[in-house]
């Protein structure tokens, strides 16, 4: 275990904001699930009282007595979020007067670095392409992620949850959000803590020894069935994806439909936004199950054809 | 209880302390920034305040010394007479002078007085003028010149001053006005060169004052210390950088080394022992290299534009290829601009460096530009010639083609073009001839001086004890502990195998059977010739000798007495010739075949046509020894051993062919050919990495396999820089293949040449300034004329080491000058010329004779053509004309002497000058024969200085002149006296006793002499010997002469006498 190695990594100035990440990450979903909390068992309160609901406005908690149920944006939120911009500036300040731009020699024609590593913010992406066609990695993901969030708010049919926290009125929704967050942040500690030289797989403590020789043998996934033949590969890939995405999307139909609520937020769906939901939430399993496949089974490809590779 | 309501958080709660703190922070983070601007990431700030005062503190201490020691030569006697006679001077010009200043003062007041109204009034004629040339009008015109003569009559009234303070009023028209005012100037400037005259003697007298005050400092003055304390205080605080655009050139070192560029020199010392602040430790160095042109980094490498930290500035970050050189490395930054240069002034370490790779034989594997280039300039021009070949029968084509289009041509004029087209090419068709002459004789040439690290391994069945070769092959160093031959990692068998390949493919012929030699005077004779310039007796402390060439221990264990002899008689003298063009050595089955007699050499290195290497591939040259030497040398040599040649184990695996074939792979895996000739592998590529540019290499692509954790945390010695990289590597090249599993043939295979520290430092220098150049092709030291002629020649003085034997700089030390004998005063008389001015003193035309056959004749070879009467002799190299040229130009270059060399004439002498310069040589205070050798062998024993009759071929007449006045200015330490003549009323005269022929002359007694020189004749030097006499007497047994190793023990008594009867 080599504590040196690790501290190399994490102090690199690159990686100041991943590392920041780890922290910030884990509180802010928790001060956000404290607030929904707390709602939510304001909104219990709510329904059980027919005569609290009167007093109280629907969605702030907790309120008091005399207390205005509304109040002005200047200078209440403005004042706050003067505070949040002067504390933001410091820290900015303090980050940029502590550590300098870390620029590297002039780039030399003749030697590539090994790996050439994206910033933070795109090293999820690049970790993507460990496991993807580059077209798919870098293209039809990236598309469908934009895609996909400006989609939410036409396949959210949900009326409530919107401008307060909440779990309870929204629990698909952050955990299909939170999986998602947190596979990206994944892919993200793989590229910048995992990947050494050569783009090999170091554990943490583990000396980045760019000599290392490491047993990579990648097959795919018609291989294994011995099928060599182009149409073969083709159609056998595409039929497995076939099944995958049958089998996940039934699975996700399930989860939209697993109790009351979700059945009757489900009835208010047109047949159009089922399928966009569906078939985006099913293409997002489709990152961990490669990931999961790649490592646990060396399989890199599922579905061969002469022009793409899923 | 009426519950009072709690106050709403949102609109109540005060913000106030949650404010307070982060403007507070916010307010201490711009006074952080506002700091990092102005002071943290300007560190060199600080350095330069803290340099000013410093730098004032010690102005001021070397103000109060240099006044001091001022004061004391303003009171010395001399000082003040000088200030004595310009202080009279000045005062008995003085009542004159102050005569001349009232009249000025006076002239200057009527200047004053007149000045305005003289402009404003030219200005307004001037102006009219103008108008009147531009007026078209004829009649306008007139009437305007009218108006202006008009004008030039009035008349202005003006209070003019006159001496005495009186005034006195004036009255002029426009004409009087001006020659007034011209008047004045002329008086003025009349009067200011009679005060000038007046003043000369006194400011001469003052100037010489001051000029032996200059003289007599030393260090600085005070008023240019003051100055520089002027400037100190004066100096603002900012960045300072060079700029160099065309070559890309930024550099700010010296915003933080501030003091480095101070015309005085600063020491730690002298700054409050602040290494920062100290000058360049070598202006010398900076007067070559203009910083406003080279800037820093260039030479030390590191980042120039950085000036933020310490660290980063000097490039020390593995992602900068450049950083700074380390003070052991320094000599490193020379090599990039001067890598065509052997030897590199002020870089000692660098020039070790140069000198290892090729001595060390590390360009057998690793190729460099600039080492090994006989065989590439070989192969160049052999493609030259077929190309050259192509042309001409292309142009031969051409000609018959362009005299038939003549024949059919329209015009006459057509037809002319094109017979003229066939004639001109014709002309050049014959000059491609010519051309093609000249690269032919040149590959002839280039292979003489084809060289190779070590010996030929094709004779090793004449020359070697067969039992004798697997023990030195796998531990050189256990037989040797000085020898060039590296260990080689081999594995076990490896040996077996080599061996048995080389006994196999050796050939197959013996050396002449030599009748044994007598070892007593072989040992003489070895000590003595000059055998040990190169070659050394012993290890360690007792070695004596050089170490250019391989130690003699115990080579009687090795060799076989009859090739020694032929070895030492002539080691150029191979058993076959080699043919490239067949690549295989020629027998005499093949001379047979052909039907020649099997015989080659300089004068036959040519076999059907095609080009021969005739000369075994060593530097070591032939001594000119009778065979009989070579045979003493020889018996002497071969008792030299440790145990007897026989008592090494049999080795009959040697016979064995399978190991043979197994032997040639190995061979090739090894990369023997590198250094040695070998049956098979002549054409052999280099199996190295080159490493022309391996200093700038990426640190990346330095394998430091294992150790590279250790080299990135900086542990166990190591480091992660190339420096660190190439310091492992040569003291263990197998070093990164430990723990490692290799198969054989997979290894690291680069030998262990078991060098020393300093020589590992060397070569570590050479490797980190060995870079692709970083700046423009005019910043590269590639010079034109003599410069280039010095460049070329360092590389043959290097090769052949004509430093064992010859000093070419003041303060070099040769191998011989290190022996017991040579050390006495007396021996010293007996080590080879010093060759300071060699340039100067002889005719290029001559040394060029001289080098190709330094015994100067045909016939008597066994000898020195020069200074017969010396024990060592200069050896035949058997340089190619490609490097005498080279040779001579560098002696001429290194004297500063014009090329092509044009002799002076020198006049005749009169029978009356002859007369007296024959007195002068005969003269017994200075008998210049007695010293001088007169070619009678019994003189000429005791000789210390070469032949007279010599002179006319060999010297130039202006170095002899200065020669004859004074030997010790151009050679310290000869034994030639210097002071013989004296200089009088610009003339120079003899100082001893003047003979009498020479009582009236009024001329140049040094002259008269050069005349002579180079008018004698040998009847002319016999008649000398005459006059001389009694005074060639040998002189008295304490002279050198009975220190001479090879003197003869009977100082003849009848010296005289034979002297005479050799006439």
């Amino acid at each position: 275990m080599s504590w040196w190695q690790v501290w190399q990594i994490v102090s690199t100035p690159d990686n100041t904001p991943v590392v920041a990440l780890l922290f910030l990450m884990p509180f802010f979903v928790w001060l956000g699930l404290r607030q929904a909390r707390a709602n939510d068992r304001l909104i219990g309160q709510l329904e059980a009282d027919p005569e609290m609901r009167r007093t109280h406005h629907r969605k702030t908690q907790p309120l008091e007595p005399g207390w205005a149920k509304e109040v002005h944006v200047w200078p209440f939120l403005l004042r706050m979020e003067f505070l949040a911009a002067i504390i933001v500036t410091i820290i900015l300040m303090v980050w940029a007067l502590s550590l300098n731009a870390p620029l590297e020699a002039l780039a030399n024609p003749h030697v590539t670095p090994n790996p050439e590593k994206a910033p933070w913010y795109f090293m999820a992406l690049q970790e993507m392409l460990y496991y993807f066609d580059p077209w798919f990695a870098g293209v039809v993901v990236p598309t469908l992620i934009i895609i996909g969030l400006m989609a939410i708010p036409f396949i959210d049919t949900n009326p409530l949850g919107r401008g307060y926290y909440t779990w309870k009125q929204r629990k698909f929704a952050i955990s299909a959000f939170l999986f998602g967050l947190f596979l990206w942040m994944l892919l993200m500690c793989f590229g910048v803590f995992i990947r050494g030289p050569g783009y090999m797989w170091f554990w943490p403590g583990q000396f980045w020894d760019p000599a290392r020789v490491v047993f990579t043998v990648n097959r795919n996934l018609p291989d294994l069935f011995h099928i060599t033949s182009a149409w073969g590969k083709g159609i056998f890939g595409a039929a497995v994806l076939g099944i995958y995405y049958a089998v996940v999307g039934y699975g996700f139909f399930r989860l939209m439909t697993w109790n009351e609520f979700n059945r009757k937020i489900f009835r208010r769906m047109s047949l159009l936004q089922i399928f966009v939901m569906d078939f985006l939430l099913t293409t997002m399993m489709l990152v961990p199950v490669k990931v999961i496949i790649m490592h646990a089974f060396r399989i890199k490809y599922i579905w061969m054809t002469p022009w793409f590779n899923i | 209880m009426p519950e009072l309501p709690s106050p709403d958080p949102v609109q109540h709660r005060s913000l106030a302390g949650w404010y307070m703190i982060a403007a507070l922070l916010l307010l201490t983070v711009f006074a952080w920034a506002l700091f990092d601007e102005v002071i943290g990431l300007r560190p060199w700030k600080s350095y330069q305040a803290r340099f000013k005062v410093e730098y004032a503190k010690y102005l001021r201490k070397q103000i109060t010394q240099q006044r001091a020691q001022q004061q004391k030569i303003e009171n010395s006697p001399e000082y003040l007479a000088l200030a004595q006679k310009a202080a009279a001077l000045k005062k008995q010009a003085q009542p004159e002078i102050e005569k001349i200043n009232s009249q000025i003062a006076v002239l200057n007041a009527q200047f004053d007085a007149i000045l305005h109204i003289h402009t404003t009034r030219q200005q307004y004629v001037a102006s009219n003028i103008y108008i009147v040339e531009y007026t078209k009008s004829a009649k306008r015109k007139k009437e305007l010149l009218t108006k202006l003569a008009r004008y030039e009559k009035q008349i202005s009234t003006i209070r003019m001053p006159e001496a005495g303070g009186k005034t006195r009023l004036v009255h002029y028209n426009y004409r009087q006005l001006m020659d007034a005012f011209n008047q004045n100037s002329d008086q003025k400037s009349a009067l200011y060169e009679k005060e000038g005259n007046l003043m000369a003697p006194a400011s001469d007298a003052e100037k010489k004052a001051k000029a032996y005050l200059a003289d007599h400092l030393t260090g600085p003055n005070v008023t240019a210390l003051q100055g520089l304390l002027a400037g100190n205080r004066r100096m603002s605080i900012r960045i300072r950088q060079f700029y160099n655009g065309k070559a890309g050139i930024v550099d700010r070192c010296e915003s933080c080394h501030i003091g480095i560029l101070q015309p005085i020199k600063l020491t730690k010392a002298d700054m409050g022992g602040n290494l920062l602040f100290i000058s360049h430790p070598d202006m010398e160095l900076l007067k070559i290299h203009d910083p406003v042109i080279f800037g820093c980094s260039p030479c030390h490498a590191g980042n120039g534009m950085y000036a933020e930290s310490v660290k980063a500035a000097h490039g020390f970050r593995e992602d900068w290829t450049w950083p700074l050189f380390s003070k052991s490395d320094l000599d490193a930054g020379c090599q990039e601009c001067h890598a065509k240069d052997m030897v590199v002034d002020h870089a000692p370490v660098l020039n070790e460096g140069k000198f290892l790779f090729e001595w060390r034989g590390c360009e057998g594997c690793h190729a460099h530009a600039g080492y090994d280039q006989s065989p590439g300039e070989i192969r160049t021009t052999q493609r030259e010639i077929t190309s050259l070949e192509k042309q001409r029968n292309q142009d031969a084509l051409d000609v018959q083609r362009s005299n038939h289009l003549g024949d059919i041509a329209a015009t006459n004029a057509e037809a002319q073009a094109d017979y003229l087209h066939a004639q001109s090419l014709q002309v050049s068709m014959s000059k491609i001839s010519m051309r093609i002459d000249h690269d032919t004789q040149d590959v002839h040439w280039l292979m003489m001086d084809e060289k190779m690290v070590g010996p030929d391994l094709k004779e090793i069945r004449a020359e070697l004890n067969k039992r004798w070769i697997p023990v030195w092959l796998h531990n050189p160093h256990a037989f040797d502990p000085t020898t060039r031959m590296p260990n080689f990692p081999f594995r076990p068998g490896d040996v077996k195998a080599i061996s048995a390949f080389l006994w196999r493919d050796a050939i197959h012929m013996q050396a002449p059977q030599q009748p044994p030699g007598d070892p007593v005077k072989g040992k003489q004779l070895f000590r003595t010739r000059g055998c040990m310039a190169c070659h050394a007796v012993g290890y360690g402390k007792n070695a004596a000798g050089g170490w250019f060439g391989p130690n003699l221990t115990r080579v009687g264990e090795k060799m076989n007495y009859d090739y020694l002899v032929r070895w030492i008689h002539n080691p150029r003298q191979r058993l076959e010739p080699y043919c490239p063009a067949l690549g295989r050595d020629l027998t005499p089955a093949d001379y047979q075949k052909a039907g020649l007699p099997f015989v080659f050499g300089l004068h036959h290195d040519t076999f059907e046509g095609h080009a021969l290497q005739v000369e075994q591939e060593t530097v070591m040259p032939n001594l000119r020894l009778t065979l009989k030497s070579a045979q003493d040398i020889a018996s002497y040599l071969i008792t030299l051993k440790e145990k007897d040649p026989s008592s090494y184990s049999p080795a009959p695996y040697m016979s064995d062919p399978k190991l043979a074939a197994k032997g040639k792979k190995l061979l090739q895996f090894y990369g023997c050919s590198g250094c040695h000739e070998i049956a098979g592998f002549e054409n052999a590529q280099k199996i190295g990495t080159e490493l022309t540019a391996e200093g700038s290499k990426p640190l990346e692509l330095f394998a430091f396999s294992r150790f590279l954790e250790d080299a990135e945390r900086g542990r166990d010695g190591w480091a992660f820089t190339r420096a660190s990289w190439f310091e492992h590597k040569l003291k263990d090249p197998e070093i990164f293949d430990q723990g490692m599993i290799r198969t054989a043939g997979e290894q690291l295979h680069m030998p262990n040449f078991h060098l020393k520290p300093e020589e590992i430092n060397a070569l570590t220098t050479f490797l980190l300034g060995s870079q692709t150049p970083r700046f423009p092709k005019n910043m590269m030291y590639d010079p034109s004329g003599p410069a280039k002629d010095i460049q070329q020649g360092w590389w043959i003085i290097k090769k052949y080491n004509c430093e064992g034997c010859h000093q070419f700089t003041l303060g070099q030390s040769t191998a011989l000058m290190t022996l017991p004998w040579f050390q006495t005063p007396n021996g010293k008389g007996d080590l080879p010329p010093r060759l300071l001015t060699e340039g100067a003193r002889v005719n290029p035309n001559w040394l060029a004779n001289f080098l190709a056959n330094p015994a100067l004749s045909d016939t008597d070879v066994h000898r020195d053509g020069v200074r017969t009467y010396l024990p060592v002799r200069m050896p035949t190299f058997y340089l190619s004309p490609i490097e005498i040229r080279k040779l001579v130009r560098f002696f001429e270059a290194m004297s500063h002497q014009p090329m092509p060399y044009i002799p002076r004439p020198v006049k005749p002498l009169t029978p009356d000058q002859l007369a007296m310069a024959r007195a002068l040589f005969v003269s017994p205070a200075a008998p210049c024969l007695k010293c001088h050798a007169i070619g009678v062998p019994a003189h000429d024993k005791f000789a210390t200085a070469p032949n007279f009759l010599l002179a006319r071929k060999r010297l130039k007449p202006d170095w002899v002149r200065h020669w004859i006045m004074n030997p010790a200015l151009i050679d310290p330490g000869t034994a030639m006296p210097s002071g013989l003549f004296k200089e009088q009323d610009g003339l120079e005269v003899f100082s001893g006793p003047v003979p009498p022929a020479l009582a009236h002359y009024k001329g140049d007694e040094v002259n008269l002499i050069v005349r002579y020189l180079f008018e004698l004749t040998p009847e002319e030097q016999q008649r000398l010997i005459q006059m001389s006499g009694k005074m060639l007497m040998p002189a008295p047994a304490t002279t050198s002469q009975l220190e001479r190793p090879q003197s003869p023990d009977a100082r003849s008594a009848a010296y005289v006498g034979t002297l005479v009867a050799s006439h």
